[in-house]
């Protein structure tokens, strides 16, 4: 990435509130094209929050959010995935009443080219074998780390230009969340942009290209991943090393 | 309590059997009449149930709505179509017909306006809130049909051929009856269609089941909002003007009436659910014309209300999510 092309996505000094309570007080990130980017920090530091204002969920009261070059601060959420942002949100949010394909169906319902979707949807099931085997199955009734699948299948659905993830290794066991990191570099390497957001930090550090530490609504560190893996109070606090 | 619920249920098999016993034909008519009153009913029962599905809210001003689309189809029938007794075959059907699209499309936007005004300003705040709005707006509705028709009964001229499509053995089905059915029917058939197989339903069906997460996959969450409004008055104004054809007249409170009972059936089937709120619907249709004409022991009239409520806390207490309702984890 040259450093004077306009990045991806670019968050400046974004503050969020929710109702009077301010959650994110000022933050200032940047996604570059085929980046994988990681938020990390503690729980109610901001992160899921971060994405909500992306995502249109939830707009800033103050600052600026841009994707490839338009404001999008105010655009609403529907309009927002049109755009090509798509994410797999916190707590999973699947339609618990319809089957994993119907699922997986809707992640695609804002694009027009409807004749590539059993192509995706083929991909998503390469991806997760799982989920083929439950494909009539309806979402709410599998188990979490079945549902986290098919969050973010659904997600890749939309054909995102960036992905936002958050805590795709929740509730899953140590072996699924091996396959899932895999599947995040493996989406990467395809072409689509990543925005992932991990309490696994260790995790999220090895696969990302660059992350930002929040803490309780702020940017307290932004560097290389490789550089804050390294970094000694990151360790402390979120890598469990003293 | 399971035993006394069985019990129950066994006892009104058999006074149901013993009166089919005494009089078959005779109680296949009264089957007839109950069949007429679920179809009415089962209009207005998918529109609460349509708008709890998707906003857990209880539209209490939605009877109010069908009324005003009872009284908008006898102005339509009598006063602008002209129709009596003597009308053409031919011509009543066009007058029925035209007045069926009025009704749905006036109740239908009078519906979504409601919506806009009423509940929509009120998406954020605690539940209490649009519920107290409705409440406003039902007597708003109503005090609308006072201004327009006076507090006393508006009646139309009875248009329904009354001759039998079939009598056989004691057994007759009148004219009247079908057509009820004939204009409910399709109606049903149409929002089954709706709902299940067109790109605007699924998009009712996902906001239905979690609103930021069919944001996140594009959909207009607002927009499908006003939709389902849109198309829950479009029912309740087809049970208006069935309602108004079928029983000839009504006034301001009429729709409160039959909203309670809509309302009941749709719970009674499982609120959110469609073929719940019909099957609902049909219930407490045959339960009222069984009650009030079957002749051997039946508790008469006086008692229909508590009889349909007697039932409806037996099954909130046996089954909470009603008939058909699924359970879900969120205790709906």
């Amino acid at each position: 990435m040259s450093a004077t092309a306009e990045p991806l996505l670019k968050l400046d000094g974004v503050q969020t509130y929710y109702g009077s309570i301010q959650a994110l007080k000022g933050i200032s990130i940047e996604v570059h094209e085929g980046e994988i980017v990681t938020l990390i920090g503690a729980n109610g530091a901001g992160k899921s929050t971060t994405l909500r204002s992306i995502n249109g969920l939830n707009h800033p009261r103050h600052g600026t959010i841009r994707f490839r070059g338009r404001d999008i601060t105010q655009t609403a959420a529907h309009d927002v995935v049109r755009m090509g942002i798509a994410q797999s949100p916190e707590g999973r949010k699947l339609f618990p009443r319809m089957t994993v394909v119907e699922n997986l169906e809707m992640g695609a319902f804002q694009r027009k080219d409807r004749h590539a979707l059993p192509e995706d949807m083929e991909r998503v099931f390469t991806l997760f074998p799982r989920l083929a085997e439950r494909r009539n199955q309806k979402a709410g009734t599998m188990s979490g780390g079945e549902q986290q699948m098919c969050a973010i299948g659904r997600a890749l659905m939309a054909r995102p230009t960036l992905l936002m993830l958050d805590e795709p290794s929740m509730g899953l066991a140590p072996i699924f969340v091996q396959r899932i990191f895999d599947t995040i570099v493996e989406v990467n390497k395809q072409g689509t942009s990543i925005l992932l957001v991990e309490q696994n930090a260790l995790m999220a550090l090895e696969v990302a290209n660059r992350g930002y530490v929040l803490e309780t609504g702020k940017v307290a560190m932004a560097d290389d991943a490789k550089a804050l893996a390294q970094n000694d109070d990151v360790k402390r606090t979120y890598l469990g090393e003293i | 309590m399971p035993t006394v619920a069985a019990l129950l249920v066994a006892l009104l098999l058999v006074w149901l059997a013993i009166n089919l016993a005494k009089g078959p034909a005779y109680f296949t008519n009264i089957a007839f009449i109950g069949l007429t009153n679920g179809a009415v009913y089962a209009l207005v029962a998918l529109g609460y149930t349509l708008v709890y599905g998707i906003l857990e809210l209880i539209n209490f001003a939605h009877g109010d709505v069908f009324m005003l689309g009872g009284l908008i189809s006898a102005t339509m029938i009598s006063a602008v179509f002209g129709v009596t007794t003597k009308s053409s075959t031919g011509f009543l059907v066009l007058a029925i017909v035209c007045t069926l699209f009025i009704a749905m499309i006036g109740c239908g936007v009078l519906n979504a306006a409601i919506e806009f005004v009423a509940y929509r300003p009120l998406r954020g705040a605690p539940r209490l809130a649009p519920l107290i709005t409705a409440i406003g707006m039902s007597f708003i509705l109503e005090n609308i049909a006072i201004g327009w028709k006076g507090p006393g009964y508006t009646a139309l001229p009875n248009v329904l051929p009354k001759g039998d499509v079939f009598s056989a053995g004691g057994v007759t089905y009148t004219w009247e009856k079908l057509i009820v059915v004939l204009i409910t029917a399709p109606v049903l058939a149409a929002l089954v269609y709706l709902v299940q197989r067109t790109r605007q339903g699924k998009a009712m069906r996902a906001t239905a089941q979690d609103r930021d997460a069919a944001a996140m996959m594009g959909i207009n969450v607002n927009r499908t909002i006003s939709f389902t409004f849109l198309i829950a008055g479009g029912l309740a104004g087809a049970g208006g003007l069935v309602y108004a054809l079928y029983f000839g007249q009504l006034r301001y409170d009429s729709g409160y009436q039959l909203g309670l009972i809509a309302f009941t059936a749709a719970v009674l089937g499982g609120i959110g659910n469609l073929p719940g709120a019909v099957l609902g619907a049909l219930c407490i249709g045959f339960i009222q014309a069984f009650n009030e004409g079957l002749r051997w022991h039946s508790p008469g009239s006086d008692w229909t209300e508590s009889i349909v409520f007697s039932i409806l806390i037996l099954i909130l207490v046996f089954r909470p999510e009603g008939l058909l309702g699924e359970r879900t984890p969120e205790g709906g």
